[in-house]
């Protein structure tokens, strides 16, 4: 009987730990806001340059159209229907993270370009998927307006500058035409310039007749 | 004995339980920083509540100004009474106490930096951080001649119509295409032929 005494107060110990325990669960919910990566990391990621992409290279990545990746537009609807880039997707910042949105965002397939008009639309969206995890998304610097001032209306060199700068504007300028721009210059008809065509020389093996050994003499 | 057996299993288990338990609550460490608000609230909030304060807002009183730049741009100039908290850095412990006293005392943040894209990272943070009391100027900070110079910034302004330009570009272009038919106009010369006078007829029959 006194055995048995001991062993209930036992379990009545055991069950009033187990008891305590469960209640620090209460506690752990105040934790579940904390979605997505660290604070910290997400600082770093975006401090660094590398989530940007020049106006330059999103050009030549169209040009050369480039399967790797696809364009998102995070302004309004209305601006998107005036004018966006090539084969652009809107998401409005609003709907960034609604379930519609979403398959675009995160997936591992493509790499995404967010954009606006400036990149402060773009860089908020950014810093928002990027805590939760979304990979390969990278924001257009500078946006439309550095887009028509680099490669819809490049600035004319002066001519104090370099070669360089020369050679930027042409193929700016190229690329701008395959966008849809055009130049007074370039319905002026150049006569095509002929090309020469250089006739593959023939090369004819002289043979070279052996010298006949001197007939007879004297 | 069957009982006491029994009783000397169970007891063991939950002195190994409550170790385990106590090496995992003592491993636990508490992250320094945690969100207050998950990612939907905060897009919420960005999406619908004013957070900006222009130059003017920035008079007003009980807010504290936190300069993003880092230290070099800061010392070559800023805005009286600012604090400079370099944005890669926000998240120190040093900050983290200033920060936390600004809002322990319920002073309005203000961050700038030398853009008002500069500040978004920061500000981001900071909010789902759970820091309610901050906003972003929307200012814009040069130099002239050594001098700071504090504008008011617009922000997602579009500068053109790219749409009108390229309309723009094609008229223009086929306007000034279209083969005008060049006439080079050479100044006629004028010869003035000397009329030859005729000779009255010399002699005759």
């Amino acid at each position: 009987m006194n055995t048995t005494k001991s062993v209930s107060k036992r379990y009545v110990f055991l069950a009033a730990i187990l008891i305590v325990l469960a209640g620090g669960l209460v506690l752990l919910p105040k934790y579940q806001k904390h979605e997505g990566i660290e604070p910290e990391e997400l600082l770093s990621k975006a401090i660094s340059p590398e989530r940007y992409i020049s106006t330059d290279i999103l050009a030549d990545k169209l040009v050369n159209q480039d399967p790797s990746f696809i364009l998102i537009d995070v302004r309004e609807e209305s601006e998107y229907t005036k004018y966006s880039l090539p084969n652009a997707i809107n998401i409005p910042l609003k709907k960034l993270l609604d379930e519609e949105s979403i398959p675009y965002l995160n997936q591992a397939q493509y790499n995404v370009i967010l954009f606006s008009n400036d990149n402060f639309y773009a860089d908020q969206a950014w810093v928002l998927c990027n805590r939760l995890g979304y990979k390969n998304l990278k924001v257009l610097k500078g946006g439309i307006n550095n887009w028509y001032k680099t490669i819809i209306n490049p600035p004319v060199p002066t001519e104090d500058m370099t070669s360089l700068d020369y050679e930027l504007y042409n193929t700016r300028k190229a690329a701008s035409m395959f966008f849809g721009v055009a130049y007074p210059e370039q319905f002026k008809v150049d006569k095509p310039i002929e090309v020469k065509k250089v006739a593959p020389k023939k090369v004819i093996t002289v043979q070279k007749k052996k010298k006949k050994p001197a007939e007879g003499g004297c | 004995m069957k009982e006491l057996e029994k009783t000397k299993r169970i007891s063991i288990a939950a002195v190994i339980t409550i170790l385990v338990v106590l090496i995992a609550v003592l491993s636990y460490k508490k992250p320094k920083h945690l969100y207050a608000n998950n990612t939907k609230s905060t897009l919420e909030t960005i999406t619908n509540s004013n957070f900006f304060a222009t130059l003017e807002d920035l008079k007003g009183e009980n807010l504290a100004l936190i300069d993003v730049r880092n230290q070099f741009e800061f010392e070559k100039g800023h805005l009286e009474n600012a604090i400079n908290i370099y944005t890669p850095e926000i998240l120190n412990d040093e900050n983290s106490k200033i920060l936390n006293n600004l809002k322990a005392t319920n002073q309005t943040i203000v961050l700038y930096g030398s853009n008002t894209n500069d500040v978004t990272v920061p500000f981001l943070l900071l909010n789902q951080l759970g820091y309610s009391n901050v906003k972003m100027a929307t200012i814009k900070n040069s130099y002239y001649q050594n001098q700071l110079i504090t504008i008011n910034d617009t922000i997602e302004k579009s500068i053109a119509d790219i749409k009108e330009f390229i309309d723009e570009s094609i008229k223009k272009a086929s306007v000034e295409s279209k083969p005008i038919p060049v006439k080079v106009v050479t100044p006629k010369k004028v010869i003035t032929v000397q009329k030859k006078k005729k000779k009255p007829a010399e002699g005759g029959c």
